[in-house]
């Protein structure tokens, strides 16, 4: 029962990130590699705000939102100005700072050595600390995300940013003021993906920065890639059979050792057959080259 | 003459060679003014200076009166200049109606914390801009397509939704570039007949055109274009009898 409840959390943690990382690929047509880094700063901002500071969970998170809103301005700001290819690598380039920093600043983040003892979260004398509540305290944040995306991406705003996709140079011609509605896009992407970052931090209760690197930026584009973008479906539909994919190697007895291995290796093949075969994934409305 | 749009002695060059050379222009009100000339006479140049895609190296461009030089494409936009690109430049994966509806000006849901605080403003207006999008799908014939993706319509029809997209802007010149270059002659007079429609509807048109047919039909005045510089202006039969036009053309 554990076990199905661990797989739930992790799908609604994963549904967060990747319904914020849709607007930016799917909506917007933006192809991001530094998604990662605003998990990590949303659950290294909650943590140090919980442990160093006392506050309350609710609150860190609220504030670890505006956290990785301003810092994704500090790379959007420049690297929207570059189009495709050198925005994929300026994003790169966000990622690997953002790590070497979680990575390297001992005294702060406690670096290689990661958080341990990360308190549950606790509201009104009520803590969240076993899984079915803590599934109930995911779902709190999950709903009110995928409602927050439906209703921008159904709104007028969503639709500029969809032709913006279409056709960068039609879109201003039209009026709209193309870096205006990208930058916002990307701080509205980030700011979402920071409440992942504190829900799992305090779901383990222990962090570390190798959770939060490029390979895990690239693991939350295979799976827009597999359930598809550029609807609120194609998220959903991945980030449920990307997570419980894997688990089936659990069934299997495959050793420990190498079970992680050969889980990469599947991911990789999948992303490879859906590039060719489907790539509008398995519910997707927009085919991202 | 009721001028709208004025070039006022522009030049740019591109690697040295100048694409347009000092060319001085007037285009009248509710008219239709054709430019005409051989490829590489700087008639799309000048469209992208006027809607701000190209920086001049010199000269002004005055929009009723007002400097626009200079200014980025979507205040242009915004000022009533639209346009509509050769290569037509629809937006594939939306249905024809939202190519339209995401055309129209001053939407307040295009601001996200509208969309999301102000939602009930924002569906009142979406009803009324569905309204007009229809109207103006009625308008190119369109109106049974309109729940289909764009990359799904013929490329004369593409032709005509981009128009009805230009026309949702409510600008008041229009950048017509080749709008009939392509397109198969029935779809030809259907956007033939459009265009002439709308200077009652008080637009300006320029446009840019290759079949003299067309032109001798529809517009107002002509230009015609050589090496960057103005070669010949005036009413369409004189321009198009006149021998430097057949010197231009044919190289006679």
């Amino acid at each position: 029962m554990n076990y199905l409840l661990h797989i739930l959390i992790m799908i609604g943690i994963y549904l967060i990130l990747t319904q914020s990382l849709n607007i930016l690929m799917g909506y917007t047509g933006l192809l991001s590699v530094c998604h990662a880094a605003f998990y990590g700063i949303g659950a290294y901002a909650t943590t140090l705000l919980m442990m160093k500071f006392g506050i309350n969970f609710f609150i860190a998170v609220f504030i670890s939102i505006i956290i990785s809103v301003v810092l994704s301005y500090i790379v959007s700001i420049p690297s929207l100005k570059l189009k495709g290819d050198y925005f994929v690598l300026s994003t790169i380039g966000f990622q690997s700072i953002i790590f070497s920093i979680l990575y390297n600043w001992v005294s702060f983040t406690r670096g290689p050595y990661g958080i341990p003892g990360i308190p549950s979260p606790s509201i009104f004398g009520f803590t969240f600390a076993d899984p079915s509540s803590y599934l109930i305290l995911v779902l709190f944040f999950v709903i009110p995300v995928i409602i927050f995306t439906h209703l921008i991406t159904s709104s007028q705003f969503g639709r500029v940013l969809k032709s913006i996709r279409e056709d960068e140079l039609a879109a201003s011609s039209l009026g709209k003021d193309v870096y205006r509605f990208k930058l916002t896009a990307f701080a509205i992407s980030a700011g979402i993906a920071a409440i992942s970052g504190g829900l799992y931090a305090c779901y383990l209760t222990y962090i570390d920065p190798t959770s939060f690197t490029i390979s895990e930026s690239l693991f939350l584009i295979t799976i827009i890639a597999i359930g598809g973008s550029g609807n609120l479906k194609g998220p959903v539909v991945g980030s449920i059979v990307v997570i419980i994919l894997p688990e089936i190697l659990r069934f299997l007895n495959i050793p420990d050792t190498i079970a992680p291995n050969i889980r990469m290796m599947i991911y990789a093949l999948a992303l490879i057959i859906f590039m060719i075969y489907k790539p509008k994934g398995i519910a997707g409305e927009y085919g991202f080259e | 003459m009721n001028t709208i749009v004025e070039l006022k002695n522009l030049t740019k060059s591109f690697g040295g060679v100048k694409a347009v050379d000092n060319v001085s222009m007037d285009f009248e009100k509710y008219r239709i003014t054709a430019l005409i000339g051989p490829n590489g006479a700087g008639k799309t140049t000048i469209f992208n200076i006027i809607n701000g895609f190209i920086k001049p190296d010199k000269g002004q461009i005055l929009f009723e009166g007002k400097d626009i030089t200079g200014l980025p494409p979507h205040k242009i936009t915004k000022k009533g200049i639209g346009r509509l690109f050769q290569d037509i430049r629809i937006f594939n994966k939306l249905t024809v109606l939202e190519n339209v509806l995401v055309a129209i000006e001053g939407q307040s849901g295009e601001n996200f914390s509208n969309a999301i605080f102000h939602r009930k403003k924002m569906i009142k207006e979406e009803k009324e801009n569905i309204e007009k999008a229809k109207e103006l799908l009625d308008f190119v014939k369109l109106s049974d397509k309109k729940d289909i993706f764009a990359e799904n319509l013929s490329y004369g029809q593409q032709k005509l939704l981009s128009i009805a997209r230009i026309l949702a802007q409510d600008s008041k010149v229009l950048l017509l570039d080749e709008p009939t270059a392509g397109v198969n002659p029935v779809l030809i007079d259907s956007i033939i007949e459009v265009i002439k429609k709308l200077p009652q509807k008080e637009k300006t048109i320029i446009l840019i055109e290759h079949n003299i047919n067309v032109v001798l039909e529809i517009s107002d005045w002509v230009f015609l274009l050589d090496e960057g510089k103005v070669a010949s202006f005036g009413l369409p039969d004189e321009v198009l009898s006149d021998p430097v036009t057949r010197e231009v053309y044919l190289g006679v």
